[in-house]
């Protein structure tokens, strides 16, 4: 209790609470403009957290990010683009609810679950960090490799028209995955000796062209005056989400787990959470007719499983010094720095200053739930332009968001192609969400694949030969053949009724 | 523009066996048995199976579905025009912000959009200058993302 | 002829302006923000210690020094970045021992020659990890192993063909064995490889001592050689490799900061100056013996020499091993 109290005044410091502060409203700011990642913003903290205790620095990265997760649902709610790559999941459905007229109750349901979610993984961290990092660590190449593929049939569920173009959607995906340097042979594919491409298709750059050049280039395609958006303004964004919250309440404790469950794996994090949150929500939805319109319900999984992932990404780092994420993975340095040195002796070593992290994760996510609605009552301001003026500022903003991701002009490039191939895609029917799906989890699965294989000396049975391994890829292949079986059904039952 | 799904299918058969004629240039490892080349060929084996059911179910719509259905805005000139001018922008900046640097790249792409979509010539210019100072301080000044200074250069520092 | 003033007036201004444009300052360097390129990605070592470096040579230059990390290819396109640009003094970057092998192995024309090497600040020797509870308590058990069962004991740490794949690769080279021997399990970077070694993906990783410092720490890993000719001051309970087997192998990583080449000497003796006294500083030798980084200094001409007897040995081991194109 003595090491509570002492964590808790180490938070409750005026001087710790201004910063965190700060740094709340840098990770509202980042997290809303396309191509500035969460990730971005802790890597530019960085500089400013050489000059800072530990707990003001660390407590700084933990307010910034779990703000910038949740201000990237803004613009993608208002916008079709999703500020950053956790909230690309359930985009089409969050600007589905605005073109209703439901934007509010988007931008609430995003913000109370990103809230709860944030609490859940925050006592998930806080009780249970050292038996979770245990599982995780027992993850080799062939449980990854079976995760992945269960990430990839959420591109089946989560694909609204023809599976056939869904899948088509996937692969291209998979294959811009496969272009650059493969970590596996070192050799660089698909790259015809550009150095640039050597690097592969920088998946932020893939993302704002996918979303929002397309989204520029629908607006100037139509020729008819635009249809004026059909809300003007954002009423009280709390109104109406009592029965929302009690309705889908399964939903957000399901999605809080999944959460915080895929953020303590290494090599997934936040984006990953939300997607399979999102399939599992559908799948297991009792209407999922409805997702893909506007339908309130996987958004509540979803937005509550990238925030709760944020938390779950910090168990093995702090236990074993093995990143949980990209931003944990800077998160890794600083507290090397600040002589926290990773590892099971940083309970023991400094009790205090951990409790204090894991207090800044409760302090920042209760927080996020009034600045969160200043940000949403803010935003308002962007549906009040006329597209004509909002869609050049949209591309400008979006051309220096990917140049930003790598400072490199390369970064347009992709962004232009690829938002040139996403307006076609959609055009014809093709979804574009499965390709995100595909070019997030096309290098995992590959590289995951091909490592097992060496390992098992290229014997497909190594992909069940260990406990976990063999209960994921039992799982895998179940959760795959449901919908052959479901059709065999139909086709003999209504064989046996025309008989 | 919307195409009959027999078109896409076709394309989609000729990129793949294209792909898949690629990867045989790729090496095999050292001491290891899988090269780079298997996942892209497994791409390249999908894409062209789902191709040739694109085609079969395009043919199978052809009467309802032609071939190529234009949108509308290939029969009016000036939204033909705006609809080339987004990607022709993002071409500019992508040769010319280096040299010009991104204040002047940024004022040229805006001012154009803004006053083809339509917008009154003083309002683009104001929304061009503002949106090119807001950007400029937050990514450059205080984001700290190296934006090209271009012939800006030796007049700033 | 309000106009013509105008004009007149405009065209002088454009012409002030066009000599400002042209002609070459004579300010003294620097007079504007710096860029350090990384070539890996930000939270590894490299980021890291390019980022205290950046941070101290602002204090020292009075400029500031924006890092940027320049990821991906293996490292060959921020190392291109940093050899491609312009050599004003105005992008420097963190060069690694990957620069000395990326040629051989037929990803890059660049080598340590394409840059004006400023200083080489550290030096991490690999290491050979496995898992606790391994029945290897030494190098020795290891190889022999290894040489009872060829290819059945896997290995991994980094990329195929990265610098810890050679140190396994030339280490079984020199005992006599094949190279692939132990076979290499490709991974991201030591943290994977790490990952897959606990988790009993792979038998044995041959990362740097610091990279693994946080699991030997937590009891997960034993550390059962060290590929250099003398023990780590950080921890001194690891025996060398010699020691160990007889084998006289050594690998280790190294990283340094250059610019590209043909850069001004009074600007490269400034930033030399410069980087001596962020070396030296208090800062940095603190941060660098926390973390448990190799030190180690060289600048200007010892520095080159050093990449290219670097470049050399690498060569020479990746032909052996049969990781050279």
């Amino acid at each position: 209790m003595d090491i509570f109290l002492q964590a808790l005044f180490l938070i409750l410091d005026p001087y710790v609470l201004g910063v965190m502060f700060l740094a709340a409203l840098f990770g509202l700011f980042v997290g809303a403009i396309p191509g500035l990642t969460a990730t971005m913003a802790t890597a530019l903290l960085i500089p400013f957290t050489f000059f800072m205790d530990p707990v003001p620095a660390i407590a700084a990265i933990v307010t910034t990010v779990a703000m910038a997760i949740f201000a990237g649902d803004i613009p993608g709610a208002l916008l079709r683009i999703p500020g950053t790559p956790a909230s690309a999941a359930y985009c089409d459905e969050a600007f589905a609810m605005t073109q209703r007229g439901e934007a509010e109750k988007a931008l609430g349901t995003g913000l109370v679950c990103a809230v709860i979610g944030g609490v859940m993984g925050a006592i998930v961290l806080s009780v249970a960090a050292p038996s979770l990092a245990e599982f995780a660590i027992q993850f080799s190449s062939f449980e990854y490799f079976w995760l992945a593929c269960l990430g990839l049939s959420c591109a089946v569920v989560i694909s609204t028209s023809s599976t056939v173009k869904g899948f088509v959607s996937l692969l291209i995906g998979l294959f811009i995955a496969t272009i650059g340097i493969d970590v596996t042979a070192g050799y660089p594919r698909f790259n015809f000796g550009n150095v640039e491409l050597m690097a592969g298709v920088s998946f932020i750059p893939a993302m704002i062209g996918m979303f929002a050049v397309s989204e520029v280039l629908r607006y100037v395609a139509s020729t008819h005056t635009p249809l004026p958006m059909p809300q003007q303004k954002i009423g009280n964004v709390f109104r109406g989400l009592g029965p929302i919250l009690s309705r889908y309440k399964v939903n957000i404790a399901r999605g809080g787990a999944i959460g915080a469950i895929v953020g303590v794996l290494p090599g997934a994090g936040a984006d990953i959470a939300a997607w399979i949150a999102y399939a599992v929500s559908k799948k297991t939805s009792k209407q999922p007719e409805k997702f893909g319109t506007g339908h309130v319900e996987g958004l509540a999984d979803a937005g509550t499983a990238n925030n709760a992932g944020l938390a779950g990404a910090w168990v093995p780092a702090i236990v074993f010094g093995i990143p949980g994420d990209s931003i944990t993975a800077i998160v890794i340095g600083v507290l090397y720095m600040k002589g926290m040195n990773p590892g099971p002796t940083v309970f023991m070593n400094n009790p205090q200053l951990i409790y204090a992290v894991f207090i800044a994760f409760f302090v920042a996510n209760l927080a996020l739930l009034f600045l969160g609605f200043v940000a949403i009552r803010m935003s308002r301001q962007m549906l009040r332009i006329p597209r004509k003026i909002l869609m050049p500022i949209i591309l400008m903003f979006c051309i220096v968001g990917a140049f930003a991701i790598n400072n490199t002009v390369f970064g347009v490039t992709i962004m232009l192609v690829l938002g040139v191939l996403a307006y076609i895609m959609e055009e014809n029917g093709f979804p574009i969400a499965p390709a995100i799906l595909g070019i997030v989890l096309g290098g995992m699965l590959e590289h995951n694949f091909v490592s097992s294989m060496i390992k098992a000396d290229g014997d497909f049975l190594g992909f069940f030969s260990r406990p976990i391994a063999a209960t994921l890829g039992v799982f895998v292949i179940i959760v795959w053949l449901i919908p052959l079986i479901s059709l065999m059904r139909r086709r003999l039952r209504a064989a046996v009724s025309t008989a | 523009m919307r195409l009959n799904d027999a078109v896409p299918g076709v394309f989609l058969i000729l990129f793949a066996l294209a792909e898949m004629a690629y990867t045989t240039t790729f090496p095999a490892t050292f001491g290891q048995q899988i090269g780079p080349d298997l996942f892209p060929r497994l791409i390249g084996v999908g894409l062209l199976g789902c191709g040739v059911l694109l085609v079969i179910s395009g043919l199978g719509t052809r009467e309802q579905v032609p071939l190529v259905t234009l949108g509308d805005w290939a029969t009016d000139s000036r939204a033909f025009f705006n609809f080339l001018l987004v990607p022709v922008a993002l071409l500019f900046y992508i040769l010319a912000s280096d040299w010009l640097g991104f204040i002047i790249s940024s004022l040229i792409i805006l001012l154009t959009l803004l006053y083809r979509f339509g917008v009154s010539l003083l309002t683009s210019l104001a929304v061009a200058v503002g949106t090119t100072i807001v950007i400029q301080f937050v990514f450059a000044s205080v984001l700290l993302v190296p934006l090209p200074w271009g012939l800006f250069q030796p007049v700033v520092w | 002829m309000k106009h013509l003033g105008f004009s007149a007036r405009f065209a002088g201004m454009a012409l002030a302006a066009l000599a400002l444009i042209t002609s070459p300052s004579h300010a003294e360097y620097p007079e504007r923000p710096i860029t350090l390129i990384v070539p890996w990605g930000a939270g590894g070592g490299t980021d890291a210690t390019g980022r205290m470096i950046g941070n101290l040579l602002q204090a020292e230059l009075g400029q500031p020094v924006n890092v940027v990390n320049r990821t991906g290819g293996s490292g060959v396109v921020g190392h291109s970045a940093i050899a491609t640009s312009k050599p004003d003094g105005y992008t420097i970057g963190v060069v690694t021992v990957e620069i000395g092998m990326m040629h051989w192995a037929g990803l890059t024309e660049l080598t340590g020659a394409d840059y004006t090497p400023i200083a080489l600040y550290n030096f991490d020797p690999a290491g050979l990890h496995v898992r606790a509870d391994s029945p290897w308590k030494t190098a020795q058990d290891l190889l022999d192993a290894v040489k009872a069962n060829p290819g059945e004991h896997k290995g991994s740490g980094t990329g195929q063909g990265g610098i810890w794949h050679l140190a396994l690769a030339g280490m079984l080279n020199d005992a006599g064995l094949a190279a692939n021997a132990a076979p290499w399990v490709p991974s991201q970077g030591a943290a994977s490889g790490l990952q897959e070694l606990v988790s009993g993906g792979v038998d044995v990783v041959s990362c740097s001592v610091v990279e693994a410092a946080a699991l030997l720490e937590a009891g997960r890993v034993r550390s059962l050689a060290v590929m250099a000719d003398e023990t780590l001051g950080a921890f001194p309970d690891i025996p060398t490799l010699k020691n160990e087997t007889g084998l006289s192998w050594t690998n280790s990583a190294w990283r340094g900061v250059a610019a590209p080449k043909g850069l001004p000497d009074d600007v490269k003796a400034k930033l030399t100056a410069a980087m001596e006294k962020v070396y030296n500083s208090q800062e940095f030798q603190t941060f660098m013996n926390g973390r448990g980084f190799g030190l180690i200094y060289k600048s200007g001409d010892d520095f080159a020499k050093w990449m290219s007897d670097s470049d050399e040995s690498l060569g020479a081991a990746m032909k052996a091993a049969g990781l050279a194109k």
